[in-house]
């Protein structure tokens, strides 16, 4: 049970940096390949402004604003003259995005390990079926399932979901009814980047912050995205929860085997649904 | 008669360049730095090169009357990139090569540099094929080596008493190797292995790792495990507790550098150490004060050994007066560094491996200006108990 736990909380994590690269895929149709670096991002602004404020809670609010900001200022200035283009351009632009970041991050930071501690209240570990659990896993598990409820309610249950989905799917027919679809690419970007804000947040006192944070995370990212079936949240949950829960059992009985059994998922799923096991045709751009 | 004219001619011109050539048009002494200054293995190199640094302007960037040029090359944390930048340093004529960090990527840079007859100082790189199974004339290492650190962490866990040891370990040749050798050497102690694991470097959660070992009944975790892994597992042990259910210790598994990054949860963490800022060496002292003064910050273990390295390679080639690199290598194969920074390192001519003392230390809070976590060294093994002699 413990386990179950622990993946539990692996899953909510993965699903947290996985989110992001999702909703940008689900709505605009562009593949980031920065995702990584902007969660990486995300971390380095939360150490700063755990530093700047010393505690968590603020930078688990600065940080998904600044990236959200950040996300706005780079869809209006690489990624929107790009859309009439093919995929290929937007791939170039978001690799040369990853460059930017990091240099702009070895610029700021450095190169030294940076150290983000959770709040006091979530140190330690509490007992739960014969092993010690930290704290912190059962926020995550808690904050991610709330995030999950929160894109869940706001793209299916409110109005703005609802002219997000009608731009994501027919942008001419949105356009014509008045929605201003380049705004609403705007925000489905910086949503995004804010997503990958928390990400780097809520990672911070779990894993090393570093240059390469960013670089290792991406591939679990797509993994999960492309089990799911690109641009589909749903889907993402459920990625998440397939690649969390391998490696959680897996760690347990084989940890040598670990990443070829997160692999040989992924080559399954592809093999029965290679559209990725929630694919929505509909909402792909 | 005219053409035995010329051949002898020839042949004196060829017997003068023998003797001149490498004086000749020597204007700097250009050594090729082949260092990871990005990627996983950054900051390492970085640290490296500012030690480098240190260990040049000691001597006003000038050995046999030249000036020093460095080239150096960041590697990425790839073996293959540290491949092609070595290669295109020893075709720009270099007369030392200086790396790597990683020890797949000094095993390979070796290969070169013996083809091409250039000496490699290897400072960090600990495999024991770089001075065993894979050892070139040209390939010298200065700091510790696997045997070494194994000795060290051996006996380490007797002297604590340790009983049983849970081993997890990074699914890497070094780390199987070390580990598999460990194991050997702890069964000679009465040490009992009450587990093992091996996980893929990278692991992102070693939570899982983590319980095992502490429901194993083991008094001692061994962490061999590299890069920021090391810190994913203590940031994560530390929210457990780990180390108040076992003893936690490791190969290089701490540092001040390290400390850093996984914040309190490292006091407690016991570990190898290659080199000490606190050392009281006469070198050490000065090394110390000019890195402080030019990084506002102490060395770390990583810049110690390189400028450690690299300054007694220079004084070496500055004590043949000559340009001739063969001298060079046999000169520094037989050198004895009575004032490093660790005291006395001597040479072993027969596989190039510094017989040195090894440091085992612990991590305190670090009062006044040290860092805000800080290495006690807890045990200085000597030389003779880490090396066996040459045979």
């Amino acid at each position: 049970m413990s386990t179950l736990i622990i993946g539990l909380s692996i899953s909510m994590l993965l699903f947290l940096l996985a989110a992001g690269l999702t909703l940008i895929f689900g709505m605009l149709g562009v593949i980031n390949f920065a995702h990584g670096a902007l969660y990486m991002l995300g971390a380095y602004l939360a150490f700063q402004a755990h530093a700047t404020f010393g505690s968590f809670w603020p930078a688990l609010i600065v940080s998904p604003l600044c990236l959200a900001a950040a996300g706005l200022a780079i869809e209006r200035l690489t990624l929107r003259p790009l859309y009439p283009r093919t995929h290929e351009f937007q791939l170039l632009a978001t690799f040369g995005l990853i460059l930017v970041i990091e240099e702009v991050v070895r610029v700021v930071w450095g190169l030294d390990y940076r150290h983000l501690t959770p709040p006091p209240g979530l140190t330690g570990s509490v007992a739960l079926f014969g092993s010690d659990i930290a704290r912190y896993r059962l926020f995550v598990i808690g904050f991610g399932a709330a995030v999950i409820a929160a894109l869940f309610f706001g793209i299916e249950r409110t109005k703005l979901g609802l002219v997000l989905r009608a731009a994501s799917v027919n942008p001419t027919m949105a356009a014509t009814l008045g929605i201003d679809v380049n705004l609403v690419r705007s925000l489905v970007f910086a949503l995004g980047a804010g997503l990958a804000g928390i990400g780097g947040t809520i990672a911070g006192p779990l894993l090393p912050i570093q240059l390469s944070m960013g670089f290792t995370i991406i591939l679990d990212c797509f993994i999960v995205v492309v089990i799911g079936g690109l641009g589909n949240i749903k889907g993402a949950v459920f990625g998440a929860l397939l690649i969390g829960m391998t490696r959680a059992f897996g760690q347990l009985y084989a940890p040598e085997w670990i990443d070829i059994a997160t692999y040989v998922v992924l080559l399954a799923v592809l093999l029965v649904r290679p559209q990725g096991l929630f694919a929505a045709k509909e909402r792909l751009a | 008669m005219r053409m035995r004219v010329s051949g002898i001619a020839a042949a004196t011109v060829a017997t003068l360049m023998a003797c001149v050539g490498p004086a000749m048009a020597q204007d700097s002494f250009k050594i090729g730095g082949v260092l990871p200054l990005s990627g996983a293995f950054g900051i390492v190199g970085e640290n490296m090169r500012r030690g480098a640094v240190i260990a040049l302007e000691e001597r006003d960037n000038k050995v046999l009357g030249k000036p020093i040029q460095v080239i150096w090359e960041d590697s990425e944390t790839s073996t293959q990139v540290a491949v092609q930048k070595t290669t295109r340093l020893l075709s720009q004529g270099v007369h030392t090569i200086f790396g790597e960090v990683s020890s797949g990527s000094t095993l390979a840079m070796m290969k070169l540099t013996e083809q091409r007859k250039v000496p490699h100082i290897v400072t960090l790189s600990a495999d024991d094929r770089i001075t065993g199974a894979d050892k070139t004339r040209y390939a010298f290492r200065t700091s510790n080596s696997v045997a070494m650190e194994n000795a060290m962490i051996g006996e380490f866990a007797r002297r604590q008493k340790i009983a049983k040891v849970y081993g997890i370990v990074a699914d890497y040749q070094v780390g199987r190797d070390m580990w598999t050798a460990l194991k050997a050497d702890l069964a000679t102690k009465n040490i009992a292995i009450a587990g093992e694991d091996f996980t893929p470097i990278g692991t992102k959660d070693y939570s899982i790792l983590l319980d095992k070992a502490s429901k194993s009944g083991a008094d001692g975790l061994m962490l061999l495990v590299v890069g920021g892994d090391v810190v994913t597992s203590l940031k994560q042990g530390a929210d457990v507790g780990i180390k108040d259910k076992m003893k936690v210790f490791g190969t290089m598994l701490m540092d001040e550098t390290l400390g850093q990054a996984v914040g309190p949860g490292s006091i407690g963490i016991n570990s190898t150490l290659r080199y000490h800022f606190t050392e009281r060496s006469p070198r050490n002292q000065k090394f110390v004060a000019a890195y402080r003064a030019k990084y506002n910050e102490y060395p770390s273990q990583y810049a110690g050994e390189a400028y450690d390295g690299l300054s007694w390679w220079l004084d070496t080639v500055e004590t043949t007066g000559g340009w001739d690199k063969e001298k060079w290598v046999d000169a520094f194969a037989n050198s004895t560094r009575f004032d490093s920074v660790e005291g006395v390192k001597k040479m072993r001519r027969c596989d190039n491996q510094a017989s040195q003392i090894g440091l085992f230390g612990t991590a305190v809070a670090g009062t006044g200006e040290l860092p805000p976590v800080t290495m006690k060294i807890t045990e200085t093994f000597g030389a003779e108990t880490l090396f066996k002699p040459c045979s």
